[in-house]
């Protein structure tokens, strides 16, 4: 596993930040300002996977690096290995049309899998309802709020690439619960059985899904609507 | 202060042709007006529902949908409903989904005069292309009143 430090070519170094799937507290927004003009950071460029890219010289990147934790922030790990995860604002706070809790269901499994080693790199993408803003279907691993608390969950996607790929559903409307027993699943078989530097979709091209359907257990849960809303109409 | 509703639309517009239509009802203020079990009445407690809650989604809602209330609605005071669910809808084409705010609405005023909700397509035009197939003089009544000004 790298961390996210690159070399530019205009000399300068490049630091990839990770938040919270790129939910900050003004404090921390504010705590990363500060410190960035300490270190004498040029930039700071909002990065596709939600992460904070500064950019510096390098005499003031290690005391940015050291200083992040301190902010409740760090380094993204980089190369193959679970990526900073995707998650789009699907919450009841920040999106009218989110169905479920994806956000925060984004940042637990950021939590969790964030740096797990993997044969090839390996994007997660949450999205709180079918429009799909952080493109779910086009990441390693796509979860997409089908319900309050039920998820489908699509494996395979990659967008990156000359030959891009759509992610296949594997599992419609499971539980959240449920949502990590199947990526613990297919982050095993990817490990098991993709060989290295191969992406999880060419895996699956070359096995079949197969190897990589949800275990025994993982299954679909009923709909129902929201407990406050029965209560609502019939008051 | 007005505010809009979510992304654009007007929830609580959607909601004066709803109310017109219960006060020429007969129940209007009597025991038997029960909110639940009237399309009407689901319609509105819908919209209060979404407005207080500020969503544009209820995930299951239209497993709710009183499909029983056989009540008799006149299509001339239904019309101008159906006419702004299609203003306030976005058009989601491939996104759409039965448990929009607007949906349920629009379901819920089109079981009170067609024999089944028609299956959405997402966008306006082709919805009036199928009511058309449906109930010709009802999608020439919605025409009209989508052709006057909101
Ligand atoms: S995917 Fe849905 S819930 Fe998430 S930000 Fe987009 S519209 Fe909102
Ligand atoms: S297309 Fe469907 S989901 Fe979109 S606003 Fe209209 S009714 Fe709602």
């Amino acid at each position: 596993m790298g961390d996210g430090i690159f070399r530019q070519k205009n000399g300068m170094v490049a630091i990839d930040i990770v938040a919270s799937c790129g939910v900050m507290t003004p404090e921390q927004l504010s705590g990363l300002a500060r410190l960035s003009e300490e270190c004498g950071v040029f930039r700071i460029k909002l990065s596709t996977r939600q992460t904070l890219v500064a950019v510096l010289d390098e005499k003031g990147a290690g005391r940015l690096v050291e200083s992040l934790p301190g902010l409740g922030l760090k380094v993204s790990p980089y190369g193959n290995v679970v990526r900073a995860v995707k998650a789009c604002a699907g919450s009841s706070a920040l999106c009218p049309r989110a169905v479920g809790e994806a956000l925060a269901l984004g940042i637990e499994i950021q939590d969790k899998y964030l740096g797990m080693e993997v044969p090839k790199d390996f994007k997660i993408a949450v999205a709180g309802c079918l429009r799909g803003c952080t493109d779910p279907y086009c990441a390693d691993l796509g979860i997409v709020s089908s319900g309050r608390e039920v998820f489908d969950v699509s494996i395979g996607g990659f967008g990156g690439s000359s030959k891009p790929l759509h992610g296949e559903v594997v599992a419609r409307r499971i539980k959240r619960e449920d949502v990590f027993l199947l990526i613990d699943h297919v982050l095993n078989r990817f490990r098991a059985l993709g060989e290295p530097g191969e992406k999880l979709g060419r895996a699956i091209t070359r096995l079949g899904l197969t190897p990589f359907l949800p275990p025994a257990g993982v299954k679909e849960a009923q709909q129902a609507p929201p407990d406050d809303f029965v209560k609502f109409l019939e008051d | 202060m007005r505010y809009a509703g979510p992304a654009g639309m007007d929830l609580e517009k959607m909601a004066v042709p709803l109310e017109n239509i219960c006060s020429q009802c007969d129940y209007k203020g009597t025991p038997d007006c029960r909110e639940p079990e009237c399309l009407m009445g689901f319609a509105r407690r819908v919209l209060s529902y979404a407005v207080q809650k500020g969503l544009l989604d209820v995930p299951g809602a239209s497993s709710l949908i009183p499909k029983g209330d056989f009540k008799h609605y006149y299509p001339e005071a239904l019309v101008p409903a159906l006419a702004e669910t299609c203003r306030q809808c976005k058009e989601c084409r491939d996104n759409h989904t039965p448990d929009c705010v607007v949906a349920l609405v629009r379901s819920s005023v089109e079981y009170t005069v067609l024999s089944d909700s028609i299956p959405y397509p997402g966008s306006v035009f082709m919805y009036l292309a199928r009511i058309k197939e449906q109930n010709p003089e009802l999608a020439a009544l919605l025409a009209g009143e989508l052709s006057k000004k909101g």
